[in-house]
């Protein structure tokens, strides 16, 4: 036994190998029994379904009692730690990618068979990338799980083939090997400054201390930071965002809003985590990032007028949100940093699935349109309630109560470290964002235009609620998983709403 | 008991997201079912907020525990008058919008929305985590918006945006900054507990770092009361906002400012605050003067009220900058005062403007005394009040809080203070002058034409309700001054005399 190279656990690495299994069985189907398609997401959904079960058992625990895996035997160091964080993350990953697939669900008329199977697996892979990348605590399976992340998303932009895909894939290519160089060189620096591949404090901690090696270190973190700003869509790295989010296929582009940033936001972490002994002086970058991304961010989402565009710049705002409690340094601030950022994926991928439904409903043209957005409210009570609470959760104000509680956990631990600076900029861009997201909400709840839609007077039946009768109407007009999507989303930012704790509860004490 | 204090806001928490839910836009449950539901809703509220002001129970559950935040909610002799302000207040505004059709939306939302600005002022004086205050807070925010963008006066959508718009975004920046206040207050004292920060009174917490949090809070709070020059906007919200909005908003939700002052800045901060306390009063007073010189010239009658509220407000301010337990009840009976008044004078102008088709005073209209003798009387009770005429509410408040000025806490500067105190003397003076204006202008004269209908029903019984409040509070303030002596003289830990 003690003989072993590394220990393997097959069960604790279940979130990564489900969907990594998952994409192999879909690809295996495609060429074993052609012409299914619904098979393909029968399966992605289940594979994706056994990570989630396999994430549950680190949800919530205390620090010292992370699950490890892939250990070496000498030194007791592991490749593979799934704690609350990480397993938190993973169990988001899963299931963003789960609501993508609900969202690209096939209609009976478009696409080809063989495309259902490659989509299903490219997000399979992506989805196997993420979570790998939230667990991993080497070097190596930390660079190959984020690319492995990253690269499928690249063909999913370009799948669909129009002018708009193919520019926003290269855009997001480019993106891709500019921050997959930097990261590479990163990864060489950590290296170089610690003489070790793994990513734990244990390593940083003595070459923090050594003058030589410290320069070094704190370069590979800002290099890291450089890197992963790109995929994070933060300032300065921002500039593929909006022509991707618009060229991809919606379902796509809510996959880059959702599962993208969490792998993102995952090896961020697992960065920062290792570096805590450098103190705060390395993350003076991650303040000014933060900062000059939701000003901008916010300020280019005001003057949108197209709903991808829109969410485009106010995820390159809400990224400024998520690093924002990453300037000071604590354990806290890491659990603040994945709240938030579970906090904004929610609500997103709400929107996102409620822009879905609409477009089935009335057609692209006008839900890809703010201003088309007039008097929605009136004409479907149920979306436009959906979409409020979206909209309003990003704003963080209440009834969006998840959001409004990520606010306060984002800017307690830059309290806590007196960044009083930071604190009134975040401050300002609170109220910028409000009035993003109120501008938009402020279209759907307003009158239409014509008087001709106004419904004749009359006493309204009482034998159902009137929620109920327009909720079937709809139904009608809209797949089924559309509305699924909708429905799994809604009900989870309204209960999570309700309770916060319940999110904030899954990265333990 | 502490049923009676859930259900008192689990009722409009509920109605309200059923009537918003069940208004499907402009297609809408009729305008009677929606208000007769809410006025039901409203009493039940009112009743269970008695009850609570009577037994006093305690809410104190886990909400948030890995940040620390507890469902806490609790009553006492500061928050108590402020909760049966808002509650019969709530009844007050549905009682007057019966049978006036709210244009611009479903009636059932507009009611939806009273419920909800309700919900979140209750939460607001109840609340007793100084977080869930901050999220208490910001319920006000969205409810408040669409009442003034969707069912605001003006036909102007533009100036309904803007109105909307302004309140919003103000109120955010004001709440955010509030936010980290309370953030750094929490950090520093570790507790969250509105209690226990009282009862620390700052004990651990450096001067330095008191001034520096007491900054964020008053500025963030300064920007609801509002203060000058953070009252920028007051005056559009107030002129585009339905009557309901306008009663609300001046009523209730500007005092959710001062009684954040109270129970977030000068009882857990009182070194922070004493530093920052003369300039707070020099804002206050330059407010009362402002206010003043503006209501002298302004001819839109609900502007002019919005005016006088940042003028009432200043008085409120001076009252809390003394750091006297005089001054502190003086500006929590001018909190009640100016709910009731501007409550009174909102009703009376909303009804005016539906009547005469403007809320502008320089176009000659038949004068009240003349037509509608009941609104006359009203107006002048109500202006009468509002210039601190003694007997009337308005007189006790500002009275009060100019002599604790006068006699300050020993470590504010005693002489700044005086002098504040005589350009506070002068903003009355100016008040008296403006409100005589008003009333000679739409008051008195014997023009008879063009006609107009007295208040009847549901409007006169509002009105003589608040009337009555301004009498009978004017000529016994006891009933108030007695309730929070105790609670007073804890913050500002004065010996009991």
């Amino acid at each position: 036994m003690s003989q072993a190279v590394v220990s393997v656990n097959a069960g604790i690495l279940l979130p990564v190998l489900a969907p990594a299994v998952g994409a192999a069985v879909v690809l295996v189907t495609d060429v074993a029994v052609q012409h299914l398609r619904r098979a393909h997401y029968v399966i992605a959904l289940v594979a994706l379904m056994v990570g989630v079960v396999a994430t549950l058992a680190g949800l919530g625990t205390v620090a010292g009692a992370a699950r490890r895996t892939l250990c070496l035997p000498g030194s007791g160091q592991c490749m593979y730690v799934a704690d609350s964080v990480s397993s938190t993350l993973q169990l988001a990953a899963l299931l963003a990618a789960a609501l993508t697939l609900l969202l690209t669900w096939p209609d009976d008329k478009k696409e080809s068979p063989g495309a259902t199977a490659v989509i299903v697996s490219l997000v399979l892979v992506a989805t196997a990338g993420a979570t790998a990348v939230a667990g991993a605590r080497d070097v190596g399976s930390w660079l190959v799980g984020l690319e492995l992340a990253t690269l499928p998303t690249v063909a999913l932009v370009a799948l669909r083939g129009a002018h708009s895909a193919i520019s926003g894939a290269v855009a997001l290519l480019t993106t891709a090997l500019v921050s997959f160089g930097l990261l590479a060189l990163s990864a060489a620096l950590w290296f170089t400054a610690t003489g070790s591949g793994f990513l734990d404090p244990g390593t940083a901690l003595a070459s923090s201390i050594d003058p030589l090696r410290r320069p070094i270190l704190v370069l590979a973190v800002v290099v890291v930071i450089a890197g992963i700003g790109f995929k994070l869509s933060l300032v300065p790295f921002h500039a593929w965002t909006p022509e991707t989010y618009e060229g991809a296929p919606l379902p796509i582009a809510a996959f880059l809003a959702g599962v993208s940033k969490i792998a993102a936001l995952a090896a961020l972490l697992v960065v920062i985590r290792a570096v805590t002994p450098l103190g705060s002086s390395a993350l003076a970058a991650i303040a000014i990032v933060s900062a000059v991304s939701m000003t901008l961010g916010n300020i280019m989402a005001l003057r949108q007028d197209g709903v991808v565009r829109l969410l485009a710049w106010s995820t390159v705002a809400q990224a400024g949100w998520v690093v924002l409690p990453l300037a000071a340094v604590s354990s806290a601030a890491v659990k603040a940093s994945g709240e938030y950022l579970l906090a904004y994926v929610l609500a997103t991928l709400l929107i996102f699935a409620v822009v879905a439904a609409l477009v089935q409903i009335m057609g692209a043209e006008r839900a890809r349109t703010i201003s088309q957005y007039r008097g929605l409210f009136g004409e479907h009570p149920v979306l436009a309630s959906a979409l409020g609470l979206g909209l309003l959760s990003l704003a963080g104000l209440p009834p969006g109560f998840l959001g409004l509680v990520a606010k306060v956990a984002a800017l307690g631990p830059v309290v806590s470290s007196q960044l009083w600076l930071l604190a009134v900029i975040a401050a300002i861009n609170a109220v910028l964002g409000v009035a993003v997201y109120l501008r938009w909400l402020l279209i759907v709840i307003s009158t239409p235009d014509t008087q001709a839609q106004a419904a004749p007077l009359g006493t309204p039946d009482r034998t159902a609620p009137v929620a109920v009768q327009t909720l079937a109407a709809t139904a009608v007009r809209v797949h089924p998983a559309t509305l699924v999507a909708v429905g799994l989303t809604a009900v989870a930012l309204v209960l999570t709403s309700f309770s916060p704790q319940m999110l904030l509860g899954f990265f333990g004490g | 008991m502490v049923i009676v204090l859930i259900a008192a806001l689990v009722i409009p928490a509920v109605t309200g997201t059923y009537l918003i839910l069940s208004g499907r836009g402009y297609r809408a449950v009729p305008e009677d079912n929606a208000n007769i539901i809410s006025l039901v809703a409203s009493i039940a509220t009112a009743l269970l907020v008695i009850a609570t002001v009577m037994a006093r129970p305690v809410l104190n559950q886990p909400w948030l525990t890995s940040l620390g935040v507890r469902l806490h909610f609790a009553v006492d002799g500061i928050s108590a008058p402020l909760l049966l302000l808002t509650a019969l207040l709530s009844v007050a505004v549905v009682v007057h919008a019966r049978s006036r059709p709210s244009h611009g939306g479903s009636p059932s939302t507009f009611y939806g929305c009273l419920q909800l600005v309700e919900l979140g002022a209750l939460a607001t004086f109840l609340a007793r985590d100084a977080v869930i205050f901050y999220v208490s807070f910001e319920i006000v925010l969205v409810p408040m918006w669409v009442l003034i963008s969707r069912y605001g006066d003006s036909h102007d959508l533009a100036a309904r945006r803007d109105a909307s718009g302004r309140f919003v975004l103000y109120t955010v920046l004001g709440s955010t900054l509030m936010l980290i206040g309370i953030l750094a207050l929490v950090q520093a004292s570790g507790t969250a507990d509105l209690d226990a920060l009282a009862t620390l009174h700052g004990a651990g917490i450096a001067r330095s770092t008191q001034i520096i949090i007491a900054a964020l809070l008053l500025v963030g709070m300064g920007i609801k009361i509002p203060i000058w020059p953070l009252h920028t906007w007051l005056p559009p919200a107030h002129t585009i906002a339905p009557t309901a909005g306008s009663v609300l908003l001046a009523a209730v939700l500007l005092k959710m400012g001062t009684y954040g002052v109270v129970r977030l800045a000068i009882a857990p901060l009182p070194l922070g605050f004493g530093a920052l306390a003369p300039a707070f009063a020099t804002l206050g007073v330059i407010g009362i003067i402002w206010g003043g010189l503006a209501c002298l010239v302004e001819n839109d009658l609900k502007r002019l009220i919005a005016y006088s509220s940042v003028a009432h407000m200043g008085f409120v301010v001076l009252g809390l900058s003394s750091g006297t337990t005089v001054g502190l009840q003086a500006a929590l009976f001018a909190n009640i005062a100016h709910g009731v008044v501007s409550a009174l004078l909102f009703f009376l102008v909303g009804g005016l403007k539906e009547r005469w088709g403007s809320a502008d005073i320089a176009t000659a209209r038949a004068a009240l005394r003349e037509v509608s003798p009941r609104l006359g009387v009203a107006l002048v009770v109500g202006f009468a009040a509002s210039l601190g005429l003694p007997g009337l509410v308005g007189f006790w408040g500002e009275f009060l809080a100019m002599y604790s000025a006068w006699n300050p806490a020993p470590d504010r500067p005693q002489g700044f203070m005086r002098f504040l105190v005589i350009m506070a003397v002068l903003g009355a003076g100016v008040a008296a002058a403006y409100s005589l204006r008003v009333l000679r202008l739409i008051w008195s004269g014997d023009r008879t034409t063009p006609a107009h209908a007295d208040a009847r029903g549901g409007e006169w019984s509002v009105l003589s309700v608040l009337v009555a409040a301004v009498l009978i509070l004017g000529v016994a303030p006891g009933l108030l001054l007695n309730s929070t002596y105790k609670d007073a003289a804890a913050i500002t830990m004065e010996v009991p005399r």
